[in-house]
């Protein structure tokens, strides 16, 4: 191979590819906790609520998770300007990622609703707790400390794949920002062979991060890789 | 006036109706032990007392004042007067002694935090805890873990406590210490309803005894009476069975 690497004007650039950097953690911080919470409030609803209710998560489930990220993006960027709606690129991906995640965080949280003791929900019924309380005290304990691992893993599948969509709407996270840069001097090779290198950085740190998290809150004993 | 006084009590689960007309009565203060055949529908009697499971027919007075199961604020008073016991214990598994005794004070009743720990400390010293208190439930034998239900329920403060064979998950070595921790509260006076299969517990600490089969009380009385001289043919048979061996 005769390829002449040149890693000078990457350099350069190096504070606009942090930039991107932090810009992609933070789009996959929120949409992880966002599609969290949509996940807890699916999956409840999922396993108590009424018929329809049931079938509306199915649906939202069904569609989010058998159509790709990007047509959903897509569809917020492109399609709902169509109806006078015009978020700008920024909030058309967290939404699209935040629902996206939503749809799978349920599935995997709904694991959790039907694997917690019964029993335990039983003692805290007739210690006087809600509905509500029995899942805030009891069930999001169990979640988070039985699927811990699916959800670290979820997290940063949406911290690498999802986030990486923006770079299709002008989105300046790490992918978009090193498309636009090279765009500029055709060091494709450069730019990408470091961002795959901040990506491995950005995922080791959110692991180190998450395992800590995970041993101080829920006692979990999580490996790093 | 009875301090609780059931009448007439029938409930089911889905369609089945396995209480066919329960009625009793129970004193402040004093401890009433239910015994019976297993699937007589011992546990039914005190999960419908706290609205676990429903009562269809009948009714329950606490102090002269009815209950009505159908009103989720009427369950929820019941709840604070009276707590239950499980066999298994049923312990939140992902917190610590400490927060299985003071989450419902605090979190569901809105108690003081301060006054709640306090009391938590002295409940888990009357169960002989007082070093567990960081312990998560998984790092206790079941006797303990057992303890830790006890001091629980008592945490609320109720008036009735209800213990569904509070010891038949445990090992016979460890039976004791929660007998212990029952007797010490019947000696302060705790108003008590207790299933149980360890006779001579229940003939030393019930001033009443209520035996019943197939969801309905055969008789009941002071211990001496229904143990010795059982009047009917079921309860002679029952403590005959168990009483030998
Ligand atoms: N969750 C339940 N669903 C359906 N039937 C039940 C349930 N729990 C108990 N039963 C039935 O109710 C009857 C009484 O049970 P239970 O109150 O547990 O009896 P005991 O405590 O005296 O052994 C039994 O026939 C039992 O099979
Ligand atoms: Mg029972």
């Amino acid at each position: 191979m005769d390829y002449n690497f040149q890693f000078n004007v990457i350099w350069r650039n190096f504070d606009t590819l942090l930039d991107g950097a932090w810009l992609t953690f933070q789009l996959g911080v929120f949409a992880f906790w966002g599609g969290a919470l949509l996940g807890l409030v699916g999956a409840a609803l999922k396993t108590y609520g009424p018929g329809p209710i049931r079938f509306l998560v199915d649906v939202y489930v069904v569609f989010m998770t058998n159509t790709p990220a990007l047509i959903q993006v897509y569809f917020l960027y492109f399609g709902l300007p169509e109806v006078g709606i015009r978020w700008s690129s920024e909030a058309c991906l967290l939404i699209g990622l935040t629902l996206n995640a939503g749809a799978y965080l349920t599935m995997i949280m709904r694991a959790g609703f039907l694997s917690v003791r019964k029993s335990e929900m039983e003692a805290g019924e007739a210690l006087g707790m809600s509905l509500v309380q029995q899942i805030r005290y009891i069930i999001v304990p169990h979640i988070a400390k039985s699927i811990y691992p699916a959800l670290a893993n979820f997290f940063i599948v949406i911290l690498v794949m999802g986030t990486s969509v923006g770079a299709l709407i002008g989105v300046d996270e790490l992918t978009g920002t090193a498309i636009n840069l090279s765009t500029v001097n055709y060091r494709w090779l450069e730019y990408f062979t470091v961002i795959a290198g901040m990506y491995v950085v950005l995922t080791f740190i959110a692991s180190i991060g998450l395992a800590l998290l995970g041993r101080w809150a829920f006692r979990v004993k999580a490996r790093i890789f | 006036m009875p301090h609780l006084a059931v009448n007439d009590v029938c409930a089911k689960y889905g369609s089945l109706e396995v209480l066919h007309g329960i009625g009793f009565e129970v004193d402040r203060g004093e401890v009433v032990s239910l015994v019976g055949p297993s699937g007589s529908g011992k546990s039914t009697v005190l999960r419908a007392l706290v609205g676990l499971t429903p009562v269809t027919s009948g009714h329950v007075e606490v102090d002269g004042k009815k209950i009505d199961y159908g009103s989720s604020q009427a369950v929820k008073a019941a709840r604070d007067r009276m707590a239950i016991v499980f066999q298994q214990y049923n312990l939140f598994q992902n917190m610590n002694v400490m927060r299985n005794v003071t989450l419902a004070p605090i979190k569901i009743k809105g108690r003081p935090k301060a006054q709640v720990e306090a009391k938590a400390i002295e409940l888990l010293d009357l169960v002989g805890l007082s070093e567990k208190r960081d312990a998560y439930p998984d790092q206790l034998s079941g006797g303990q873990q057992q303890r830790v239900a006890i001091a629980r329920a008592l945490a609320l403060e109720p008036e009735i406590l209800l213990l569904d064979e509070v010891t038949s998950a445990l090992d016979p070595e460890l039976v004791n210490e929660v007998l212990d921790t029952i007797r010490r509260l019947a000696r302060e006076g705790m108003t008590m309803i207790l299933v149980s299969h360890e006779m001579s517990f229940v003939r030393e600490v019930s001033s009443k005894v209520i035996f019943m089969d197939d969801g309905k009380v055969v008789e009941s009385g002071p211990p001496a009476e229904i143990f010795d001289t059982p009047k009917s043919e079921r309860a002679r048979d029952f403590f005959g069975k168990i009483l030998r061996h």
